[in-house]
């Protein structure tokens, strides 16, 4: 009897152990077609992008032709028409950009290209070429500090992305007359790290949408009818550039208090 | 006429428009989609500047400075244009011979900078 109620259950063990082993030969083959389609989806997104990108420069071009008067003077309200197709096709452009930066940065083909420079300078690059956009909205772009920093061996143009995508987000979400600062220091816990935060008085997010706010595609407000548009791709490839320089990106913010976007980053990591 | 430039692209939307830009500067224009196109323009006339773009359909735009430089027939500067910012990209191509490396698209006044500041 014993004998035989084992030989049931070794029998029974076998059995499970075989459906169990076809269970994870299924599993491996969905991962797989699913890996598969993912990178379908990326080349396809990269293809499309590169396509979209060629006849929308063309049309730029002509539009930019025309506004300039190289074919003729134009009258007032005819150049600001065709100011609104040069702006209009470079908003569309850069949003272009924006999605093939993420293709790219999602299938680990960046690279970090470092070099030694000073981040004040940087930033106040920044800060210039939004100076107009802020203007707009009565907005003022100030740098705090900095000018005590040493210089830091970081991709600079990455960087440069980086804080483009903040300073463009506090822009956009900071209604008129409110502030936007960018500060820098050493971070208190490891005075190799440099911290860096772009701070504004906007209307601020909610704690459970943290982390929300870094994931592609991911907007707190996804509605249709929502005040503010975009890729959704800014701050995912913001997170994706700092970590690539093995740093981490983060907010602090409350509802109607404000954003302090940060990150963190070393100073000068081991020249390879 | 003014200075002969060459625009090479594969795409007529972007040589139509730069043929369009260029004759409103007061330049003397000629395009090419392929790189044969280009060697053949660039054999029979002497150019002073070429746009280049870097993926033409029958292969590399730098082979054409390569075919271009065993004939003689140089142009005077040769600007490569891409969509990539990529270091490596604009590396090979300035090894190549390249005068510079412009990233596509570039707003008119800066490409007309370009062009006079290699014309002067």
């Amino acid at each position: 009897m014993t004998t035989m109620s084992h030989k049931v259950d070794h029998a029974d063990t076998a059995q499970r152990l075989k459906s169990l082993e076809l269970q994870a030969k299924e599993a491996q083959t969905t991962i797989e077609e699913l890996n598969a389609r993912d990178a379908l989806k990326t080349q396809f997104l990269s293809n499309i992008s590169h396509d979209l990108r060629t006849p929308l420069a063309a049309i730029i071009t002509h539009a930019e032709v025309l506004r300039d008067g190289m074919l003729g003077d134009l009258n007032e309200k005819q150049r600001e028409s065709v100011t609104g197709i040069v702006s209009g096709g470079q908003q569309l452009l850069d949003m272009i950009d924006e999605i093939l930066t993420y293709v790219r940065g999602a299938g680990d083909q960046l690279t970090l290209t470092r070099t030694e420079f000073s981040m004040i300078e940087l930033v106040d690059q920044v800060r210039m070429l939004n100076q107009a956009l802020a203007a707009k909205k009565k907005l003022t772009i100030e740098r705090l500090n900095g000018d005590d920093l040493p210089p830091v061996y970081a991709d600079r143009d990455k960087l440069k992305h980086v804080l483009g995508n903040l300073i463009g987000n506090a822009i956009k979400f900071t209604p008129e007359g409110g502030r936007i600062w960018i500060r820098m220091s050493r971070y208190a816990q490891d005075a190799d790290q440099l911290v860096v935060e772009v701070g504004d008085t906007g209307r601020g997010i909610a704690a459970e949408n943290h982390e929300l706010v870094f994931q592609e595609f991911a907007q707190v407000d996804a509605s249709p009818s929502r005040p503010h548009h975009g890729t959704g791709l800014g701050l995912a490839i913001a997170r994706k550039l700092v970590e690539l320089h093995e740093g981490t990106i983060w907010v602090e913010s409350e509802l109607g208090k404000g954003s302090r976007f940060f990150f963190r980053i070393p100073l000068n990591p081991a020249r390879g | 006429m003014g200075a002969r430039i060459l625009v090479v692209d594969d795409s007529t939307l972007v040589t139509d428009a730069f043929e369009i830009l260029f004759r409103a500067a007061g330049y003397d224009v000629t395009t090419a989609g392929t790189v044969a196109e280009a060697v053949g323009h660039g054999r029979a006339s002497s150019i002073d500047i070429m746009l280049l773009d870097l993926s033409l359909p029958d292969g590399d735009g730098l082979e054409v400075l390569e075919m271009l430089e065993a004939n003689g027939r140089l142009p005077r500067a040769t600007l490569a244009m891409t969509g990539h910012d990529d270091p490596k990209i604009r590396q090979r191509c300035l090894d190549a011979g390249c005068a510079d490396v412009l990233l596509k698209p570039l707003p008119i006044g800066e490409i007309l900078r370009h062009i006079e500041r290699h014309l002067a």
